[in-house]
């Protein structure tokens, strides 16, 4: 449940959203990939309302879900070819083998995903991430399941959408990476949020309580 | 993005991955041949009787077969958030929700294919020697055979439209297996009962205009159930 909450995040921003288990960093990020709904409040991705113009907030957000996301039966590379496939995107096998590449599973790219760890499902996702080239990333827990090489790809992935002008929203536990990678870090407690660190670069974000809602932001 | 072309991927998936998994494959086959079998059974040796009971056999194996399919179709979706990513991609529900229809609609007419001559064998309904008196005799029964054909294709496009509708809509659900044929038998019935109706009709007396009847009727409830629940289907995935 998430409440009070008035959050604007400016354009080109990465925002590390931090909290114990339960504060609703899952709850804001679903409700900004129009997979939940608003009981009360409002949110608009790029303008558009994550309820009365959700396919158009769809084509702007590409998610990277806590679970991989991926379809067991499919290889790496089926699963992204119709990540790929469905988002829009026409045919393009180099693409999505350089994803594979950057991610470090193109060794892996015709293995079924049933087979992977999960720092490898993790990797998937990351690579089908990359090749969404939407404007405003949705990332939930991106650091979990990776090893150390594996949480690197993600600080470079999140550097390199900051240089591509992307907006990021990071939910993450990874207190010293989020503080490392993002410009401002939010603490969301008991559904309200706080300003935590480096306020010097946050100055495009606000957070402040009001009456409560069950969700309001700006991203 | 072009809708029918997300349909066409999203059918290649299902259809990939039940070529992989054979899950609905082997469970539905095992169970239909087990469900006529057991009917056969109890029909004891009647020749009369197993020969009128064979489309009704037919079409109970048929049902609880798609069941099976329609449950497992969007299992594999469940797994490991899979639905939750594609849902969060700009696809239009429409196009998810055909995709799913098309997959299980193609393995249950193939399943309806395959268990017809299994059928007929088995109850001793000569599939296609039940044409009118007066036919032509060499044309009648392969029209008899086609008409039954599309009878199974046409029920099962109304079942699976319902099968997989209600599947989606049961799928988070804990207590999703009890509660699918539950909800979605009575609303079928009326495709059953035209697609055993019609089916009779063919084999039992070759008697093709009341089959066309029960045709018509069976592809007027596809049409109704196809609108249905493609507006219906954006409330059964969207949050």
């Amino acid at each position: 449940m998430l409440a009070g909450i008035d959050l604007d995040v400016a354009v080109g921003r990465v925002v590390a959203l931090h909290g114990p288990n339960g504060a609703g960093k899952t709850t804001l990020l679903r409700l900004l990939a129009t997979r939940l709904r608003p009981v009360r409040g409002h949110a608009r991705v790029l303008g558009h309302d994550v309820v009365r113009q959700a396919h158009d907030v769809r084509t702007h957000v590409a998610t990277l879900p806590v679970y991989g996301g991926a379809y067991g039966a499919l290889s790496g590379r089926e699963n992204l070819r119709l990540g790929v496939a469905l988002r829009g995107g026409g045919e393009d096998p180099e693409a999505v083998d350089r994803a594979l590449e950057r991610v470090g599973l193109i060794a892996a790219a015709d293995h079924l995903v049933r087979a992977y760890s999960s720092g490898m499902r993790k990797r998937l996702a990351l690579a089908r991430l990359t090749l969404a080239d939407a404007p405003v990333w949705l990332l939930d827990e991106p650091y979990a399941a990776l090893d150390e090489q594996g949480q690197e790809l993600v600080d470079a992935l999140i550097a390199a959408a900051r240089d591509d002008g992307r907006t990021v929203l990071v939910a993450s536990h990874d207190l010293p990476r989020s503080l490392a990678t993002a410009d401002a870090v939010i603490e969301i407690a008991g559904g309200h949020l706080r300003v935590m660190a480096r306020p010097t670069r946050a100055t495009a974000v606000t957070a402040t309580t009001s009456a409560p809602v069950d969700g309001e932001g700006d991203a | 993005m072009n809708d029918l072309h997300a349909v066409l991927w999203i059918a290649r998936k299902d259809l990939l991955q039940e070529s992989r998994s054979k899950a609905v494959t082997v469970a539905t086959v095992f169970f239909s041949a087990v469900t006529l079998g057991v009917l056969a059974f109890a029909f004891g040796e009647n020749p009369l009787l197993m020969r009128e009971g064979a489309m009704g056999a037919l079409w109970v194996a048929l049902a609880f077969a798609g069941v099976i399919s329609a449950a497992q179709s969007w299992q594999a979706d469940l797994e490991d958030g899979a639905l939750e990513a594609l849902l969060a991609w700009p696809v239009p529900r429409a196009a998810v929700y055909l995709g799913k229809l098309l997959a299980n609609w193609g393995l249950m007419t193939a399943l309806g294919f395959v268990l017809l001559p299994l059928a007929g064998g088995l109850y001793g309904a000569d599939i296609g020697g039940g044409a009118a008196p007066g036919g032509d005799g060499e044309t009648a029964p392969a029209l008899v055979v086609t008409v039954l054909l599309g009878v199974i294709a046409a029920g099962t496009l109304g079942f699976a439209l319902i099968a997989v509708f209600y599947a989606g809509l049961t799928a988070n659900l804990r207590a999703r297996e009890s509660l699918l044929p539950v909800l979605m038998f009575p609303v079928v019935v009326p495709i059953l009962l035209a697609a055993v109706r019609a089916s009779n009709a063919l084999v039992g007396s070759g008697d093709l205009d009341l089959a066309w009847a029960w045709l018509r009727l069976l592809v007027g409830f596809d049409l109704v159930y196809a609108v249905v629940c493609l507006v219906l289907f954006r409330f059964v995935v969207e949050a």
